[in-house]
């Protein structure tokens, strides 16, 4: 459905649509490839990245990358990260090649493995060298695969949260609920990939589409600023005569979402509505109405719309928030110590990067730089002191001083290598800070609840019939009185 | 003037009169000749509270289907409803003879009146006893029994009862007018007659007909009826609903929900309203449409509700493949159909009398689907039984009568 074709161009804002390539790492990444294609997206997009060459035969994707010819031999890892990061070190220049001249990357792996752990991250450290923006679907694995596998994908998500913009991570475990229990582990697995694909769809029509209100990067990562969290995500999409409230509750049912429960704790919601152009200023105030119910007064509320003639009669809405997940920032405010390899000498590396930092970038991003540049430079600033230099690097940087010469647009922008880095650990601070936050709002929302009390109970016309008693309830009496339900 | 046999259905609903008058043809087929109607007063949710007032309504939607279709109307088919009607599944057995094997007539009467001898409240009376399926020495879905070999004979049956004497009032209401009652019929069945065909009724099957005081509903699996009941709620506690909560008489608040009204929440423009005009007696107002379908769905999803969950206390339902048939005056209502869809999971429909000759208009109406699924109904015992007399049916009905 989404053409990613460069037949569109809005005048004012850019002339083509963002170059955009979804790579998916290891087996489970391109697994989900397969099924963002099948949703309908470029096959020339799509990059392969696997060390299992069998596995990477059987993939859709147009561009493939063998990872570690020499390491591997073409087998898979046997789910030892440090061999599959070994092996994308060994073919770095493959990926930059496959990855380059894209403006977006998204890179979807599952973690706990070995290619997925080892080599997402090395992935997304390369795309951010070349100047893209990484956006990372990490899926984690179902906790019936073991505390091993558990630990390794964390370990991974901690990693790809300093190098990627953005890390949206879906619990395995939480997709399992999406399927009826009797439902087959294929299915399972294969609801993951369905939801990655949606998601990825998406986030590229969000930033794609011309906005009436737009949405750029900055609401993007607005929302998903508490990283390490867990992702709100809600796709929904309808033709129907009562398209807004169904797509809505489609976008709602998504497991992520929790039928919209969790939305009351999220403190930013990215919400985008787009439909062709029949779509009425009404619906989206329906829709946006509705969703209101679902979020906390002082939440903020990111609102964007698109009109896209290709729509037809569709409407879709878009939901994106994310929670500081309690336990998750627990594990990982003391990640285990990482293996050796990943401790490189690199000072010197980061002072390099740390040059260009001027602000050759502005023209890059003109939506975005000023917000999101703004932030992640003060907040570089304010932990450059406390951070050990050493802790926060990834061991890439080796490579790095030999690379940026050939290619200036990496200059450009390596810069922002940097700053996402400390991110996380600035952030943890916050994050436990947003953990607390929402309790106390909970209990508000609930006082808030007007209870309506009336003492007569009234029956109308059936005053003098005999009562209908069902259940305990007398259902003469009028729905909305029974359950205190205000009608006007 | 009708040439084959006269049959007329009576329904006694909460909200009207309605008389079908129908002839059979001898090829089979059923023509409606046409149909009477009358709004009736003195009835609430389905059984009649004020008896002479309920008879002149009565009178009225009987004279008003002799005009229409001119004819003598003698003798009546009478569906019933009310929360009193219950009913449930039994199972008769009897042994065959050691000298014999070979299933014959006498038996299978012999397994109904076993199956019927299950103990219910003593003021209750049988309405229906309906075959599901017989069972021949453990073997299972035989639907003709007669001529087979074997031992055991078992049946299962799925009985409707009700309240003898509130049963009676109705007939008497009618035989005051004076008209005869050929029989009495429980409403759900006799629409489920006209709105299924026998294929849907194979494929499993829940006929809803949501009446002015009543919810009836009946559950078809495998061609036999396994669930049947009544909720005594119905369109009119929709009027109720909405006539409390904007405070407007009933009148207004039934003509409200029929030219406005939908079940369906945030389809409207937000603050779009509905201007009722003054009228003597009454201020004009300004009703927000929302706030009116919220009244309409809060109680049109509880009804629902209570319908699966009642419905749900045994099994059937998960084998029913042909879906919701929505039917009754209040199925008219905007988005029913999308409503119980929502709640069963299942599709729903909203449906009415198919496949008849004559005032084929009437059959479109949902409204109609009890009586005229009460020819549909009659049309089917005369087949078995040509020509009995009033009484050997009411002995059969109700062993306390004549």
């Amino acid at each position: 459905m989404i053409q990613l074709s460069k037949n569109y161009s809005l005048p004012e804002r850019q002339e083509e649509p963002i170059p955009i390539k979804v790579v998916g790492v290891g087996s489970a990444g391109s697994n989900a490839l397969d099924r963002v294609l099948l949703d309908g997206m470029d096959k020339n997009d799509l990059i392969a990245i696997n060390t299992d060459v069998q596995a990477l035969a059987t993939s859709v994707a147009a561009r493939k990358v063998q990872l570690g010819r020499t390491s591997t031999h073409g087998l898979g890892t046997g789910g030892d990260p440090e061999l599959g990061y070994q092996a994308a070190i060994e073919s770095a220049e493959e990926i930059r090649q496959a990855i380059a001249g894209a403006r977006m990357i998204f890179v979807c792996a599952g973690l706990g493995g070995g290619t997925g752990s080892g080599a997402a991250p090395v992935v997304a450290q390369l795309a951010r060298e070349a100047g893209s923006l990484v956006i990372a679907f990490a899926t984690l694995p179902f906790s019936f695969e073991g505390k091993r596998r558990a630990s390794q994908a964390q370990d991974a998500l901690t990693r790809l949260n300093e190098v990627a913009n953005a890390v949206i991570c879906f619990e395995n475990d939480r997709m399992g609920d999406m399927v009826a229990p009797k439902a087959g582990i294929h299915q399972a697995f294969g609801v993951a990939d369905m939801t990655i694909s949606q998601s990825v769809r998406s986030i590229v029509n969000l930033i794609q589409r011309p906005g009436l209100i737009r949405i750029g990067f900055d609401d993007l990562f607005a929302a998903l600023r508490s990283q390490n969290g867990r992702c709100l995500f809600g796709f929904g999409e309808s033709n129907s005569d009562n398209r807004a409230h169904d797509a809505l509750t489609q976008a709602l049912k998504n497991p992520l979402m929790d039928k919209g429960r969790m939305l009351g704790e999220a403190s930013h919601v990215l919400v985008q509505v787009a439909g062709g152009p029949g779509m009425t200023l009404s619906e989206v105030e329906i829709l946006m109405r509705e969703l209101g119910k679902h979020v906390r007064d002082h939440t903020q509320i990111v609102f964007g719309t698109a009109v896209d003639g290709k729509m037809g009669n569709r409407l879709t809405v878009t939901i994106i928030s994310s929670l500081a997940a309690e336990d998750s920032v627990e594990s990982q405010i003391a990640p285990p110590p990482m293996p050796e390899p990943f401790l490189a000498p690199p000072p010197a590396a980061l002072e390099e990067i740390d040059e260009p930092v001027s602000q050759p970038k502005i023209h890059a991003w003109p939506d975005v730089e000023a917000p999101v540049s703004g932030a992640m430079n003060e907040s570089a600033a304010d932990t450059a002191a406390t951070t050990p230099p050493a802790s926060d690097l990834i061991p890439l940087e080796q490579a790095m001083p030999i690379e940026p010469p050939p290619a200036p647009p990496i200059k450009k922008s390596a810069p922002r290598l940097i700053p996402p880095k400390k991110k996380p650990i600035e952030k943890l601070p916050v994050a436990e800070k947003e953990v607390k936050q929402p309790k106390t709002p909970k209990e508000k929302t609930h006082a808030k609840q007007e209870m309506m009390q009336f003492e007569p109970v009234t029956r109308g016309r059936f005053e003098k019939s005999e009562p209908t008693i069902v259940e305990g309830q007398d259902l003469d009496v009028p729905t909305f009185l029974r359950k205190n339900i205000k009608v006007k | 003037m009708a040439s084959g046999d006269l049959i007329v259905g009576l329904e006694i609903g909460t909200s009207k009169i309605c008389v079908v008058v129908g002839e059979t043809r001898p090829d089979g087929t059923l023509k409606i000749l046409g149909v009477g109607q009358a709004p009736s007063r003195g009835i609430r949710k389905g059984e009649i509270v004020d008896f002479e007032t309920a008879m002149k309504c009565v009178h009225e939607g009987v004279v008003d289907a002799e005009q229409k279709s001119d004819v003598m109307i003698r003798s009546v088919f009478v569906a019933v409803a009310g929360s009193h009607i219950e009913s449930f599944n039994n199972r008769g057995c009897v042994m065959l003879p050691e000298d014999r094997d070979e299933i014959d007539d006498q038996d299978v009467e012999d397994v109904k009146v076993n199956a019927r001898e299950v103990s219910i409240p003593a003021q209750n009376a049988f309405l229906h006893s309906i075959i599901q399926h017989y069972h021949v020495d453990g073997q299972d879905g035989v639907l003709n029994p007669v001529g087979m070999l074997g031992e055991k004979l078992e049946a299962d049956f799925h009985i409707i009862h009700g309240v003898r004497t509130r049963i009676q009032n109705t007939i008497r209401c009618v035989k005051e007018l004076p008209l005869e009652v050929e029989d009495v019929v429980f409403g759900a069945l006799a629409s489920a007659q006209v709105v299924l065909t026998q294929h849907q009724k194979n494929l499993g099957a829940l006929v809803v007909d949501i009446g002015g005081g009543t919810t009836d509903y009946i559950l078809y699996v495998d061609g036999a009826v396994k669930q049947s009941g009544v909720l005594a709620v119905g369109g009119d506690h929709i009027t109720n609903d909405i006539s409390m909560g904007l405070r407007i008489p009933m009148a207004r608040a039934e003509k409200l929900k029929t030219e406005e009204g939908s079940c369906i929440l945030g389809n409207c423009l937000p603050g779009e309203t509905i201007v009722l005009k003054d009228d003597s007696g009454f201020a004009g107002k300004e009703i927000e449409r929302e706030t009116l379908n919220t009244i309409i769905h809060l109680r049109l999803r509880e009804i629902f509700e209570l319908l699966k969950r009642t419905i749900e206390e045994e099994p059937f339902i998960n084998y029913v493949g042909g879906g919701i048939f929505i039917t009754g005056g209040c199925s008219l209502l905007n988005g029913i159909d999308h409503l119980a869809g929502e709640i069963f999971e299942m599709p729903a429909r909203v449906t009415h009398a198919q496949k008849l000759a004559g005032l084929t208009s009437a059959a479109e109406n949902p409204q109609f689907s009890t009586a005229i699924g009460l020819l549909k109904y009659a049309q089917a015992v005369q087949v078995d039984r040509p020509r009995r007399g009033i009484g050997r049916i009411f002995s059969r009905f109700f062993p306390g009568m004549r």
